[in-house]
């Protein structure tokens, strides 16, 4: 990489990727309630625009004019800023994840992502830990029995899973020899997709993901039959639609550095990069939806100890052996 | 990257983050002690710790950075906010903030390390502080700083290391101890 990149195409690929993110968060919760409905044999919903294309931007207006309301009791300043810090740290990680090989355009270099840093996996980690603050602060704020259960168990939950989660990838990191996303790509392009030598560091990466986004069966922090919403139950409009949207968005850059590091990234044949990164995200994020309709809910100790007695013993087991087998092989 | 953050000291930019950094670090600094509500203190804790994140960044220090973020402002801070929001509203809470002999204490303290600081700084400096110092590519990466610990510095890690195994045996036997007093209550009553 001779040429570098200047700063202003930086920031218009920023721009479009940013835009690219949201179009396909509003459009994941439209494939969401289709793949769902399809599966529990209705229709989901078919009425705004030809087989209900415009149902996310009905949603977006219905969201935009309702009241933000608010608890009186509700500790304003951090109650406002929590959805804000949670959709920004989302938005912000997907920031390094590499969706294609790069081009030389007239001249002018322009990277395959919008951040080519090499703490890559780190900084999504990172980001990731902080966007944590939006949902425990956003519970503690409103001032409600509810969202603060509901926070409790976000934070336990997340702090428990992060730990497998950020040891699963140890296995990809010592194959990749690198914690910069591209070059990890890189390596398995000339090599083969991680999948295949870290099938189990896949699984658990895979299960501490689920866990990390809150998603079913791992849906406890907003199980609603014993909390209503969780943490966002005392947030309406738009407030509310930030933090649906840090979770989306979570799920997105999930399910991305899963394709990243699991499944070659934008490699594929016929040198189709970006379309092939593509299609992948959109592969997993089916097999999460999948998981959602077909799994009933964990009970909250079989989650611990599932988290704590299993998940974490698999992934330390995986990362020893791969160590091991990185030294001496 | 980090050979440019370094040569270029004089960078209108640089200096523009280096000082909104600074002024963040200290206010959030005071804030942490001056705060009634300790949730409060604990996020004005968070901002300190995200802001010295980005002094490392300014030193070409980005694992350290990604490091103290990943860990201090995010692992061991939400256990803070967890126990704290546990705990209760502040009338809870043993201090409720307000001058006394701690407060006059911690004043004399950050005084004393202030002027430790400047005369520290002063004897070595020798007058010039625009010390410009070029860095190499590899400076700060993930892959030197494994280097170093596993050569220079090895005896600091593995003791590290074996103070925490420490640490976490000792919380899961208080754990385990407190769970069976709660039984021996439980049978007896």
């Amino acid at each position: 990489m001779t040429l570098h990149e200047p700063w202003w195409i930086s920031l218009i690929k920023a721009a479009i990727i940013v835009n690219l993110v949201l179009v396909l968060f509003a459009y994941l919760t439209l494939i969401e309630r289709k793949v769902m409905g399809r599966m529990q044999l209705r229709y989901g919903p078919n009425r705004a625009g030809p087989f209900g294309l415009l149902q996310p931007i009905a949603d977006l207006v219905k969201l935009v004019r309702k009241e933000a309301f608010s608890p009186s009791s509700a500790i304003e300043i951090p109650y406002i800023l929590a959805p804000i810090i949670s959709a920004f740290t989302a938005l912000a990680a997907f920031a390094v994840i590499p969706w294609g090989p790069g081009w030389t355009v007239h001249g002018w270099r322009i990277n395959g992502e919008v951040a080519n840093v090499s703490i890559g996996l780190l900084l999504v980690f990172a980001l990731g830990s902080i966007g944590i603050y939006g949902f425990i602060v956003g519970g503690w704020a409103s001032e409600s029995k509810f969202s603060i259960l509901g926070s409790m168990r976000t934070c336990a939950q997340l702090v428990s899973y992060e730990v497998s989660l950020a040891l699963s990838v140890l296995g990809v990191v010592m194959l990749g020899r690198s914690l910069n996303l591209s070059e990890i790509v890189h390596r398995q392009g000339e090599f083969l997709p991680f999948v295949v030598p870290q099938f189990v560091g896949m699984v658990i990466f895979f299960i501490g993901g689920i866990a990390e986004t809150s998603r079913a069966p791992f849906d406890l922090p907003e199980a609603e039959q014993e909390l209503v919403a969780g943490y966002h139950t005392e947030y309406s409009g738009m407030r509310w639609g930030l933090f649906q949207m840090a979770e989306y968005i979570n799920l997105i850059t999930l399910s991305a550095l899963m394709v990243t590091l699991f499944f070659s990234g934008w490699h594929g044949p016929w040198g189709l990069g970006p379309l092939w990164f593509l299609l992948k995200l959109l592969g997993t994020l089916f097999v999460f939806i999948w998981l959602r309709t077909t799994l009933p809910r964990l009970r909250y100790d079989q989650l611990m100890r599932f988290g704590w007695k299993v998940l974490l013993p698999a992934a330390t087991i995986n990362a020893v052996v791969t160590a091991l087998v990185v030294v001496w092989v | 990257m980090n050979t440019i953050l370094a040569v270029s000291a004089g960078n209108i930019v640089v200096w523009a983050v280096w000082v909104i950094a600074g002024f963040a670090c200290l206010a959030s600094g005071v804030a942490v002690v001056s705060f009634s509500n300790p949730f409060f203190s604990a996020l004005a804790l968070i901002g300190n710790l995200g802001s010295l994140a980005v002094l490392y960044l300014l030193l070409s220090a980005e694992f350290v950075a990604a490091a103290q973020v990943l860990v201090y402002a995010g692992a061991v801070m939400v256990m803070f906010l967890f126990v704290i929001a546990y705990v209760g509203p502040q009338q809870e809470t043993p201090w409720k903030g307000g001058p006394n002999w701690q407060t006059v204490g911690a004043v004399l303290a950050a005084g004393a390390i202030f002027i430790e600081v400047i005369v520290v700084l002063g004897l070595k400096a020798g007058g010039r502080l625009s010390h410009v110092h070029s860095v190499n590519a590899t400076f700060g990466s993930p892959g030197w700083i494994g280097r170093l610990f596993l050569t220079d510095h090895l005896l600091a890690f593995e003791i590290t290391s074996i103070v925490l195994l420490i640490a976490a045996v000792g919380g899961v036997i208080l754990g385990e101890h407190t769970k069976r007093r709660d039984v021996a209550v439980e049978d007896a009553g």
